[in-house]
C-alpha cells in the first residue's frame, strides 16, 4: 500500500529499526574523525558530552510528552524562568534557589498539564499559551535583563562545573536523570501507561488507563525537566536570562524525532533521545570542526536534520504522515 | 497530529458525555452549542474592541485604526498561507525561514545599498517565487520522503533562515526602490499599500477555499485522509500544491515585511512563526484539520494585532503582554474550539 512497508521488509524485525539512530550516529563521528581528524579523542568527547547534557534533560522531558502523542512548546520558557529564578534567589536562598527553581517548573508543568487535559486544549496550543505566560513572567520577575550569578552565587553553583571521576557533573546529572527516565517509562505504571495512551488512546481508555492522570504527570515531568535544564545552563553560564533557552525548544523536539520516538506517539523512548541529542550536537560541533562558513551552518544543519529523520522515523508504526 | 479514531466510535460517545459536563462545553450549549462556538471569536473580538474602546477612546481614532490595519498587514498575509497547511492536519514552521528568504531575494534583487542591481518589480515577483519554490521543496520533502510535516517544515526553516543569512553575509541591507517602498509609504483610500495587498491576499485564499478543488480537498485531508485518498483525490499533489500555496504567501508577507522596515536582516522573520499560530488557532481553525477556515484566521489575526495595540494603548508593561495573550490563547481556544466534534485531544 504504501513504500513504509516494503522499507519495514527490507529491515525486518523490530531492532533493526531501533538501530538505525545509533548506525547514524557512528557514521557521523567517523566522517567527522575523516575530514578533521583529532576529533575523537577523550577531551573532545566529554566536551561533546557536556555540550549535550541540557539539550539531553530538555529533550528527555519533551519525550514524556511526545510518547503521549502531545507537544510541550513550553519548555524553553520554563527552563529560561528556572534560569531566572537560580539567578535572583543564590544571594538570599542560598542552596534552596535549587529546588524553588525546578519546583517552579514542576508548577508550571502541572498547569499545562491541567489546562491541556481539564480544558480539553491540543497540547500544541495549551503549551504555546503557557509558553508564553511563563515567558511573560519571566521578563516580569528579571525586568527584562540578563542577570549575572555573582561571585558568591558561583561558589554554589561551581559543583554543577566541577568535574568528578575524570567526568563533568553535568553529564553525570544528565546520565543520572536519562536512567531515572528510562526505568520510569519502562518499569513504572506510568510508564507503561503513557506509552499504551500514546499508542491507542481510545484504546488506553477503555482498558481503564487513568488517561487524564497520565497526561498531567508527563507535562509534569516534562516542566520540571525543563527547569532542571535551565538551573544547569544557568549554572554553567554563569547568568539567568528571560531568553535564556530559547534557541533550545526545537533542537530539542528535533533530538527526539531525529532519535526516532514517532511524533504521534506510542514508540520510542528515552534511549533512542539520548542518541539523538548526540546527532544533533554532533552535527552543530562538526560544522564547526570541518570548517564549514558560519552564516551556512543554519542552512547545513537543516538539511541534515531532514535528512537524519528521512533515515531515522520508523514509518511502520505511522497510518497517515501528516 | 495523526489520530486514528476509527475503531473506537462508542468509546466517544462516553467521552461525549463528559465533555458535556465541562464548564465551557456547559455554556456552549445553554447559548446554542455549535452555532454559537463558530462565532465565539468574532464575539471575543467584539468584546475586546469594546472593552479597549472604553477604557481608552484614542483606540477608535482613525489614526489607531490605520495603524491597526498596518500591523495587521503581514500576519493576516503570513496566516493566510499557515492556515491552507493546518486545515490538512499538518503543520508549518518554515513561516519564518520562508518569509526571510522573500525579504533577502526582494531586497538583494531591487536597487539596495549593497550591490547594483535594480530590477524594480520583477524583484518582488522572484521573491514571491523563492517563496513558492521553498513551499513545494517543503511539500516534496513531507510526501516523497514521507517525513512528518513539524519536522520537514522545521528543517525548511533552519534553510531557509541559513540562506537567507548567507546571502546578507549577516548584516541588515537597505531597500531603496521607491516603487516597492511605497507599499508600506503610498496610501490609497487612507490605508497603506500593504494594507490592500493584504486584503487581495485575504480575498484569494476566501477564492480558494470555498471556490476551488484545491480548497475542497484540502478541507477534506484534514476531515479523513484515508476517505480522501479512497475517494480517488490526489492527496499528495493536493499536500504539495497545498504547501507551495502557503509558501507564495509566506512570499508575499516577505516583500511587505521588507517595504515595511526599508531593510532586510536577519531576524526580519523573529516571533512571526508563533504568531501566526496563535491567529489561526484563536480563529477557531483545529490543529487536528478540517475544521475552520480563512475567514476564521482573519478574525484570529484581528483578536491577536487589536489585543496587542490595545495592551499598549492601556499602558501594560510589554514584559506582561505575552502573559496576557498566553492566557487569551488559552480562554479563546477552550471557548470556541468544537471540541464535541473532536473525539481525542492531543
Amino acid at each position: 500500500m504504501n513504500e513504509g512497508f516494503s522499507i519495514r521488509q527490507v529491515f525486518e524485525g523490530k531492532w533493526t529499526q531501533g538501530a538505525i539512530p545509533l548506525v547514524l550516529l557512528v557514521a557521523l563521528l567517523l566522517i567527522i574523525e575523516i575530514t578533521a581528524p583529532g576529533f575523537l579523542t577523550g577531551e573532545t568527547l566529554a566536551l561533546l558530552f557536556a555540550n549535550t547534557a541540557v539539550l539531553f534533560i530538555l529533550a528527555t522531558g519533551v519525550t514524556f510528552a511526545i510518547l503521549l502523542g502531545g507537544i510541550d512548546l513550553s519548555i524553553q520558557a520554563v527552563a529560561s524562568l528556572a534560569s531566572v529564578m537560580l539567578a535572583q534567589l543564590l544571594p538570599s536562598l542560598g542552596f534552596a534557589a535549587f529546588p524553588v527553581a525546578i519546583l517552579s517548573g514542576l508548577a508550571f508543568g502541572l498547569l499545562s498539564g491541567i489546562v491541556h487535559v481539564k480544558l480539553r486544549v491540543p497540547s500544541f496550543v495549551a503549551t504555546l499559551a503557557t509558553g508564553g505566560v511563563v515567558t511573560g513572567l519571566a521578563l516580569w520577575v528579571s525586568d527584562g535583563r540578563a542577570i549575572t550569578i555573582e561571585e558568591a552565587g558561583r561558589e554554589k553553583t561551581a559543583w554543577i562545573n566541577a568535574t568528578l571521576a575524570g567526568l563533568p557533573v553535568v553529564v553525570l546529572i544528565s546520565a543520572l536523570i536519562g536512567i531515572v527516565s528510562f526505568l520510569a517509562l519502562r518499569y513504572t505504571r506510568f510508564g507503561r501507561q503513557a506509552i499504551a495512551v500514546g499508542a491507542g488512546e481510545p484504546a488506553a481508555w477503555a482498558a481503564g488507563i487513568n488517561v487524564d492522570r497520565t497526561k498531567i504527570i508527563a507535562f509534569a515531568a516534562s516542566g520540571m525537566l525543563a527547569a532542571t535544564a535551565g538551573v544547569v545552563l544557568a549554572a554553567r553560564l554563569s547568568s539567568g536570562s528571560p531568553v535564556l533557552a530559547n534557541q533550545l525548544l526545537l533542537p530539542a523536539i528535533a533530538a527526539v524525532i531525529v532519535g526516532g520516538t514517532a511524533i504521534t506517539g506510542g514508540l520510542g523512548g528515552v534511549a533512542r533521545t539520548a542518541v539523538g541529542a548526540l546527532i544533533i550536537s554532533i552535527v552543530r560541533i562538526g560544522m564547526t570542526f570541518v570548517g564549514v562558513n558560519i552564516f551556512l551552518e543554519n542552512m547545513v544543519f537543516g538539511a541534515v536534520l531532514i535528512a537524519a529523520v528521512a533515515i531515522t522515523i520508523d514509518r511502520s508504526k505511522i497510518a497517515v504522515i501528516k | 497530529m495523526t489520530i486514528d479514531t476509527e475503531p473506537l466510535k462508542s468509546v466517544s460517545d462516553i467521552e461525549r458525555t463528559t465533555l458535556m459536563t465541562l464548564l465551557p462545553g456547559r455554556i456552549a450549549t445553554m447559548l446554542g452549542g455549535r452555532r454559537w462556538r463558530s462565532l465565539a471569536p468574532l464575539a471575543v473580538l467584539i468584546v475586546l474592541c469594546v472593552l479597549i474602546a472604553v477604557a481608552n477612546p484614542n483606540f477608535i481614532e482613525v489614526r489607531n485604526l490605520v495603524r491597526l490595519a498596518n500591523s495587521a498587514a503581514v500576519p493576516l498575509t503570513l496566516a493566510m498561507g499557515l492556515t491552507f497547511i493546518i486545515l490538512m492536519g499538518s503543520i508549518d514552521l518554515s513561516v519564518e525561514g520562508t518569509l526571510s528568504v522573500a525579504a533577502m531575494v526582494v531586497v538583494l534583487l531591487a536597487a539596495n545599498d549593497s550591490n547594483g542591481n535594480d530590477f524594480g518589480w520583477w524583484a518582488v515577483l522572484a521573491a514571491v517565487a523563492a517563496g513558492t519554490v521553498m513551499g513545494l521543496i517543503s511539500g516534496l520533502v513531507q510526501t516523497m520522503l514521507r517525513i512528518p510535516s513539524f519536522m520537514a517544515t522545521l528543517g525548511m526553516w533552519f534553510i531557509g533562515l541559513g540562506l537567507s543569512v548567507y546571502m546578507l553575509g549577516g548584516s541588515a541591507i537597505r531597500l531603496n526602490d521607491a516603487s516597492i517602498r511605497d507599499l508600506a509609504l503610498h496610501r490609497f483610500l487612507g490605508l497603506p499599500l500593504a494594507v490592500w495587498v493584504a486584503l487581495g491576499a485575504f480575498a484569494l485564499a476566501a477564492v480558494i477555499q470555498y471556490h476551488t478543488r484545491l480548497g475542497r480537498h484540502i478541507l477534506a485531508i484534514g476531515g479523513h485522509e484515508d476517505v480522501t485518498k479512497l475517494s480517488g483525490v490526489n492527496v499528495t499533489r493536493v499536500r504539495i500544491a497545498a504547501f507551495a500555496l502557503a509558501g507564495f504567501f509566506f512570499g508575499i508577507a516577505g516583500v511587505l515585511a521588507a517595504a515595511q522596515l526599508g531593510q532586510s536582516h536577519a531576524v526580519i522573520g523573529d516571533g512571526r512563526l508563533f504568531a501566526a499560530v496563535t491567529a489561526v488557532v484563536v480563529g477557531g481553525t483545529a490543529l487536528t484539520g478540517g475544521e475552520g477556515g480563512v475567514v476564521n484566521t482573519a478574525v484570529g489575526v484581528l483578536i491577536v494585532t487589536v489585543l496587542a495595540n490595545g495592551m499598549i494603548l492601556l499602558g501594560i508593561s510589554p514584559y506582561i503582554q505575552q502573559t496576557v495573550q498566553g492566557l487569551m490563547i488559552i480562554a479563546a481556544v477552550a471557548l470556541s474550539l468544537d471540541r464535541v466534534r473532536l473525539k481525542i485531544v492531543k
